[in-house]
């Protein structure tokens, strides 16, 4: 059985005692990250990638991906007793959830939260063992043609999921594509864009331009709105639900771990979709609707368990195929790379001990959490007495800290003003940054397997549609701008991502 | 008189992604095109602009259409004093030294909103400092130097 010998691989990596260390460092930063609203995961990883120089691989992704699902598990906490999402995943849960505390049952909505996690955690971390092996093989028998395809797809379909207009978040990926060109042309030796600037010649850092705009930009919009936060203060009491209470739930996280699943898979999925759709599809199955929005337990466990399977399989295209699903996998991306590892498909034959390390960790993570969080709670609520006004300075302080540790230039932190500032006119205009650092990252990448192809089929671009694999791939991206066009799909969007 | 009703947020964007296309067609004008079985250093930079260009103007066109889309009135407040918290990171941190340039930084930041309170800002400055230069330069060893040399 190979996959129980992966799982067994994986295993003995994230348990080894440093590693488990890692993990539950990056679950309780995650936590808190996700507890404290206005700061999110992306700045977050970003801040912390300069740290994980010195980390090996394993410890380093280990890490990094617990940040990212503790994100998802403490935006509930908030959303619960506070109505406010931590996270933009969590936005649903502030429904039902809050309305269960107000009635008193914040314990019952906590734990059944963490539960419906823990339990969307498990299965997704067998879908991704079960699906990474045929998919990485699958992979192996891509060319520079079929990658340049799948890295079109990988674009376009986290255009099409994406918050907002298509066209600018198109235009977003391709100014992010600009961005990536600049520095020395690897094959010519040309300088592109470098402005005379020596500091350019290597290329843009992702980092700074992360930082500024998801991290710092976000923080001079929050300033600019009243900060309203009403922590539900009674004590949290009745973390143990009742069968009663258990039998409710559990069909609403079957549902809602399938969804998240499948969801998560598809590039630019993640975040905002597997927990709204998981909501709209328990309360069409409901016998009656109008409990939701006045505590109904399904309304917790449905898009709890959506939201954790989704960001666990939103790792499966990065594990397998290396091109990420959403923003936050580019970050990761970049944290392999500079450990000197290229994602791709040879990663998992070259490198099982990181992936299916990762892997397990993931199951672990979840254990970590549901184990650790629940009598912890009152210090996360406790946590979200920090007034903002103390905790902005520290993160622009961090922020431009980090930024100069990754390569110790001044030039990152004067880059990463530049991006806060041009992160903020993006929000004043209504445009979403995530597609920018998507092709930001992908941009090196896309132009060398663009150039390979066409140096292979002798600059004929037919090659992308005779070629069956990458034929398929260009159909549904086809498929998927056709699809963005239909009105009847945009209000379904419109609806779906609608706050 | 109808006023023009116009989508301001369409204007600024097709504005922006004009002048971006704009200035990176200009940059790499120098740079060898080639063509498709053996490309220069210049292709992709002009493809890429080129379709910037063409979504900027398509935003310049949407803008005109006749609804009116407002853009919320920016605060110079928190924007002035973030940016300029992390321009005077980027100007001291090696002159100056950590320790002094992180307690320029809270504090500047701190302007970024009425709620600061002098008092807690300072000494809240003063045990950041002191946090920062313990985690990076004991703990992590970044090569910046804590006092001004």
């Amino acid at each position: 059985m190979e996959l129980f010998d992966n799982l067994l691989i994986g295993l003995s990596t994230a348990l080894e005692l440093k590693n488990l260390g890692f993990c539950l460092i990056g679950v309780l930063i995650g936590t808190a990250i996700g507890v404290l609203p206005g700061i999110g995961p992306i700045p977050t990883i970003a801040l912390l990638l300069p740290f994980t120089f010195g980390m090996e691989p394993a410890g380093a992704m280990i890490m990094l991906a617990g940040i990212f699902y503790g994100a998802q598990y403490g935006g509930s906490t908030t959303a619960i007793l506070v109505n406010v999402p931590g996270e933009t995943s969590s936005v649903v849960t502030c429904l039902d959830g809050h309305q269960m505390a107000r009635q008193g049952r914040a314990g019952l909505a906590l734990a059944i939260a963490a539960l419906s996690s823990f339990f969307a955690g498990t299965v997704a971390t067998i879908v991704i063992a079960l699906l990474s092996v045929p998919l990485a093989a699958l992979a192996l028998k891509f060319t520079a043609v079929e990658y340049f395809s799948l890295l079109v797809l990988g674009l376009i379909a986290a255009v099409v999921l994406a918050h907002g207009s298509v066209a600018r978040s198109l235009s977003m990926v391709l100014l992010g594509l600009l961005l990536g060109l600049v520095g020395i042309d690897v094959s010519s030796g040309a300088a592109r864009m470098t402005f005379g600037v020596p500091a350019l010649s290597d290329g843009l850092d992702f980092v700074p331009v992360a930082m500024g705009m998801f991290g710092l930009a976000e923080i001079i919009a929050n300033l600019e709105r009243p900060a309203e936060r009403h922590v539900v203060s009674q004590a949290v009491r009745g973390l143990v639900p009742s069968w009663a209470d258990l039998k409710q739930a559990f069909p609403a996280m079957v549902r809602g771990t399938a969804l998240g699943s499948a969801l998560g898979v598809l590039p630019g999925g993640g975040a905002a979709l597997p927990p709204f759709s998981s909501y709209a599809l328990e309360k069409k199955l409901a016998k009656d609707p109008s409990r939701f929005g006045h505590g109904a337990i399904e309304g917790v466990a449905g898009p709890e368990a959506a939201n954790n399977a989704g960001a666990q399989t939103s790792f499966i295209p990065l594990l397998t195929l290396g091109i990420p699903a959403n923003a936050l996998m580019a970050l990761m991306i970049g944290a392999l790379m500079m450990q000197g590892i290229q994602p791709g498909p040879q990663i998992m034959r070259e490198q099982p001990q990181l992936v299916w390390g990762v892997i397990a960790s993931m199951w672990v993570g979840n254990l970590m959490l549901l184990v650790i969080n629940l009598p912890l709670i009152g210090l996360w609520v406790s946590m979200l007495r920090i007034p903002y006004r103390l905790l902005f300075p520290a993160i622009v302080l961090f922020c431009c800290i980090g930024t100069y540790g990754i390569a110790n230039s001044l030039f990152n932190v004067w880059l990463m003003l530049g991006c806060a500032a041009v992160g903020y006119f993006f929000i004043k205009v209504g445009v979403e940054p995530a597609p920018l650092l998507l092709g930001l990252v992908l941009g090196p990448q896309l132009e060398e397997y663009f150039r390979r192809a066409m140096l292979l089929a002798d600059g004929d671009f037919s090659v992308f549609l005779t070629r069956p694999i990458s034929a398929g791939l260009l159909a549904v991206v086809a498929l998927l701008l056709v699809a963005m066009l239909s009105p009847m799909v945009v209000r379904g969007r419109k609806q779906a991502l609608a706050e | 008189m109808t006023r023009l009703r116009l989508d301001w947020q369409d204007l600024l964007f097709g504005t922006f992604l004009v002048a971006v296309a704009a200035g990176a067609l200009y940059a790499t004008r120098t740079l060898s095109v080639g063509h498709a079985a053996d490309m220069g250093p210049g292709y992709m930079p002009r493809v890429v602009s080129l379709a910037l260009f063409g979504f900027g103007l398509f935003f310049l066109g949407r803008s005109a259409r006749g609804v009116a889309v407002t853009i919320e009135a920016v605060r110079l407040r928190p924007l002035l004093a973030v940016l300029a918290a992390v321009g005077v990171f980027a100007l001291t941190a090696e002159r100056l030294g950590l320790a002094i340039a992180s307690v320029l930084t809270v504090l500047l930041a701190g302007l970024a909103t009425r709620e600061t309170r002098p008092l807690e800002s300072i000494g809240f400055a003063l045990l950041l400092s002191a946090l920062a230069a313990l985690l990076f330069i004991k703990v992590l060893a970044l090569p910046v130097p804590l006092w001004p040399r």
